[in-house]
């Protein structure tokens, strides 16, 4: 078992050394194991292993989020060695800087979910899964939201959003609330803001109250940064059941763990720090709920197996418990047994994000082909089956500039500024694939729901257009294209059904250009499997 | 939803036009006139061909079209404001369940389905910017949302470009329907079911360019309709209708005059006078009336009590909608306001609520007795405590 602090100075370096755990008590032989008996109890058909070509590809979109270029994939093919899908995989954890990119990028839509973007959340994010920060640091950091620490000052980001008022409405601090038990506690509160629950017996009105009681507390500070302050707290907060409509009171609480005590002051000594009106500084309150909460968040029952479920679901495609904001006793996760396990070792392994990416990674159920023979059904909670999983917009923007033989840095990724003053921006290929491929804000970008916009996109729009124009090469043959685009070989019937259809064309450019077109907007292509 | 009746309901060839006057039209000025008196203004009143009935001068030809409508008077809501009002109206404001409700359009796109048009369910004519608004569709999931078209025009990237011929376009669509097949085998056909339908969607519209192109009418309807931005749109939500599509929502924006109301309202309400009774007569001329429900309504209305700058405010406590088409008794009444337009008739009025199981009894749904489901928690359809209005269902 690896340490906390080893696992840190591993990180710390530019190699991530694969020390393959592949003995019987690994945590990815644990896994396998669970899955299979769950599978053998009820005689589930599983798929085999994904060939080569599969495994890569989805390999390469889950932790470097592009596509494989085409030197690499032959080169994975043509590799002999047995142990050549751990090296993949360690090289892919190693490459710290795609690695990042790509962590970030799924984080920032996991948890922002498209409300808006900010330079200061994105690089603290980046360089968060550039030292593999743990994940109840990065909580911590996100929870307390400490403005005067300059280095993680963009983690208030989350809050901050989320604050913004829009029209008349009022700041949304049930929002907050709301989006905290989410994500962070696998708990959806939203229906347990003016009662008890209706339907989820677990969750209570004081759960929500006592999140909503630190959080309605804060303030939004007008900063060039993302910064929130907290007012003072002497009381606790005052709530009422519009059932019940008994009166009672609750102090800053997280849910499973006691109330924690409201610290009064004399008048004059609430603060370690006053208030500078005329610098317009904000106070240091001594009672902070919200350092509180930052201490104890990790303590909370699900706050471990919350975040290893959603890990499991980045690379999955399903969570084992769904929805993955409704941890309750009454929804069972589909693999009991499993969630355990996750949540222990995530704890024991010092909620090392990478660590437990790679032990999914290193799982025979990770590594499913995506197709089952004849009719086989597999429901897709036995994970006897790869999914066909959603592919970002950052997935798919940097995956077709790649397919099309490019390189981000030789398309028009950016805007371009008007040239007259009144002028609109000319939108780049960044900004056209979000607006395609990207759900609106406050969508959970979960499930494969392509939009009639992307269709239109992909069908009309110029710079794909000419990004398909410059992939053009009349010598391009079927091969060429396929491990391009679909990052590998065509099968027999492929060949000769395709190979006859670019042989017997009369203009070859155009031919392949379709070609090329409708194997990018083919499921094959959009979808990560 | 039993899956013998919805199978029944899927049956239904109903229609929607839904007209959402934004800002709050005026009941004094339009529908539920009070001439001569403290709060009346300075319009007149006309006849209608509903006896005893008078509207407002400044909707001669709704007079003319009475008979066909069903006039609530007596709307009594509960919120004041636009932000919070709006989308408690669209939504049917029903009790709290702690789950956002779907706009009226949404619910309907799903209830009774995309029809057979091949367009897109729920499509909204706006000014503005257009796009794809999965919000209007709450819990029941963003496929159910608004393809909303701005200011009428066709959508972003609509048009081919010109390196692609018609054929080339075809080919390639076909050539991407045959990988995509390919490797649908042997998986879960969801999500090769998903990307097939909107390419074809987007297909469909876009062999229906024509929908969007007004000027190609002849210039008797444009004349009718009036040559305004909201007659435009309404002739481009008639074009949506003839195609097929299940429901088209027209938004009017601009109603919400705090000052120069009166002024704000003889400008505002002959250009909705001549698009809404184009539409109406043109629906009853194809014979759509039978099968089209037809709605228009603010969010709420405006105060009897006239401000300092000659202005109405915001009144929930007493307005005016209506309705005509479908399932509906043409040229009724119901409700009433006092002889100021202060109150309400009856106690309560009606809210919203009963309007919305009013208009799923209209189209044949049964909102008393069929519920929602938001997956497995089952919801009423609209308030659990009101009653459709029971006079005006035919």
């Amino acid at each position: 078992m690896i340490t906390r602090y080893v696992c840190a100075a591993l990180a710390c370096g530019y190699l991530w050394i694969g020390i393959g755990f592949s003995g019987e008590g690994s945590v990815h032989d644990k896994i396998d194991a669970l899955i299979d008996a769950a599978n053998s109890k009820v005689e589930q058909p599983v798929a085999g292993l994904a060939d080569d070509a599969e495994f890569f590809r989805r390999v390469n979109l889950d932790f470097a989020g592009v596509i494989p270029t085409v030197g690499e994939t032959q080169s994975f093919l043509a590799d002999k060695s047995p142990d050549k899908r751990v090296k993949a995989i360690d090289r892919l954890l190693g490459d710290t800087k795609t690695y990042a990119r790509r962590m970030r990028e799924a984080f920032h839509v996991h948890l922002m979910e498209r409300r808006g973007e900010n330079e200061l959340w994105q690089s603290w994010l980046e360089n968060s899964f550039a030292e593999n920060k743990p994940w109840d640091q990065m909580t911590r950091e996100i929870i307390r939201a400490d403005f005067r620490d300059e280095p993680n000052r963009g983690a208030a980001f989350f809050y901050t959003k989320r604050m913004e008022k829009s029209g008349q409405n009022p700041t949304d601090y049930p929002g907050v609330t709301r989006d905290v038990g989410r994500l962070f506690l696998g708990m959806d509160l939203q229906c347990a803001e003016c009662h008890n629950h209706r339907l989820i017996d677990d969750y209570n009105q004081v759960d929500f109250q006592g999140l909503f009681a630190a959080f309605s507390n804060l303030t939004l500070l007008r900063e060039e940064y993302p910064a929130v302050e907290e007012k003072l707290m002497n009381t606790k907060l005052e709530y009422s059941s519009v059932f019940t409509g008994k009166s009672r009171e609750v102090a800053p609480k997280l849910p499973g763990l006691n109330e924690i005590e409201v610290a009064v002051f004399e008048k004059g000594e609430e603060y370690n720090q006053a208030p500078d009106r005329k610098t317009k500084t904000p106070g240091i309150p001594k009672f902070s709920p919200l350092t509180e909460f930052a201490k104890q968040m990790a303590g909370t029952p699900n706050f471990s197996k919350n975040i290893a479920n959603r890990l499991w679901f980045l690379l999955m495609g399903r969570g084992i418990v769904e929805p993955m904001d409704q941890f309750h006793s009454e929804n069972l996760p589909s693999h009991p047994e499993l969630m355990e396990l996750l949540g222990q070792e995530f704890i024991t392994h010092g909620h090392d994000i990478k660590w437990l990416l790679r032990e999914i990674a290193l799982t025979k159920v990770y590594q499913r082909a995506s197709t089952l023979s004849g009719d086989e059904i597999a429901p897709p909670e036995r994970f006897a089956v790869a999914l066909q999983r959603r592919l970002s917009a950052e997935q798919l923007l940097w995956s077709t500039i790649r397919a099309t033989g490019h390189r981000p840095d030789d398309v028009q990724l950016d805007n371009i500024e008007p040239e007259e003053e009144d002028g609109d921006e000319i939108p780049g290929l960044r900004e056209r694939f979000y607006e395609a491929m990207a759900n609106e804000p406050k969508l959970p970008e979960h499930e494969f729901s392509p939009s009639m916009k992307s269709a239109l996109f992909m069908m009309n729009d110029t710079e794909v257009l000419k990004l398909l124009d410059q992939i053009v090469d009349e010598k391009a043959t079927l091969d060429g294209l396929y491990l391009q685009i679909f990052s590998r070989l065509p099968i027999a019937a492929e060949t000769a059904e395709w190979g006859k259809y670019l042989n017997e064309t009369e203009n070859r450019k155009t031919a392949v250009r379709d070609l090329a077109w409708a194997m990018l907007t083919s499921t094959e292509f959009v979808v990560n499997h | 939803m039993h899956p013998a009746i919805a199978n029944e309901i899927a049956k239904n060839n109903k229609q929607v036009l839904f007209v959402w006057l934004d800002g709050g039209m005026s009941q004094l000025e339009s529908w539920d006139p009070k001439p001569n008196t403290r709060f009346g203004g300075p319009f007149r009143t006309i006849p209608t061909t509903i006896p005893g009935v008078h509207f407002s001068e400044l909707l001669p030809r709704m007079a003319k079209l009475a008979d066909k409508l069903s006039i609530v008077r007596n709307m009594h809501t509960q919120d004041n404001s636009h932000s919070a009002g709006v989308p408690r109206m669209l939504r049917g404001d029903p009790a709290n369940r702690g789950v956002t409700y779907p706009y009226f359009g949404s619910a309907v796109s799903k209830i009774l389905g995309p029809g057979e048009s091949g367009l897109p369910p729920y499509v909204w004519i706006k000014p503005g910017s257009g796009g794809f608004k999965p919000e209007n569709a709450g819990f029941l999931g963003p496929k159910y949302g608004a393809i909303a078209f701005g200011d009428g025009k066709r959508p972003e990237n609509f048009t081919r470009p010109d390196a692609i011929s018609p054929e080339q376009d075809e080919l390639r669509n076909e050539l991407r329907r045959r990988f995509s097949d390919r490797f649908a085998k042997g998986r879960r056909p969801t999500a090769n079911e998903a990307q097939s339908y909107v390419y074809d969607m987007a297909r469909t519209l876009m062999a229906r360019a024509d929908l969007f192109d007004t000027t190609t009418l002849p210039a008797r309807d444009l004349d009718r309709y009036g040559r305004t931005e909201l007659g435009q749109h309404m002739l481009v939500a008639r074009n949506m209708l003839e195609a097929g599509v299940r429901f088209v929502q027209v938004t009017s924006y601009g109603w919400d005059t705090h000052g120069d109301h009166f002024n704000g309202s003889a400008s505002l309400i002959p250009k909705f006078d001549a698009a809404f009774a184009s539409m109406i007569e043109d629906l009853d001329d194809r014979g759509m009336l039978d099968n089209t429900l037809v709605i228009a309504m603010s969010e709420f209305g405006r105060t009897p009590r006239i401000n300092g700058h000659h202005g109405r405010d915001h009144y929930p406590e007493a307005w005016s909608m209506v309705m005509a088409g479908t399932g509906l008794v043409p040229g009724a009444v119901i409700g009433a306001t006092d002889a100021e337009g202060i109150y309400v008739d009856s106690p309560h009025g009606n809210d919203i609520g009963a309007v919305f199981h009013t208009w799923y009894h209209a189209l044949g749904i049964d909102s008393m007795n069929e519920e929602f489901y938001n997956a497995d928690q089952p919801l009423p359809m609209a308030h659990h405590e009101m009653e459709p209005i029971r006079e005006v269902l035919a």
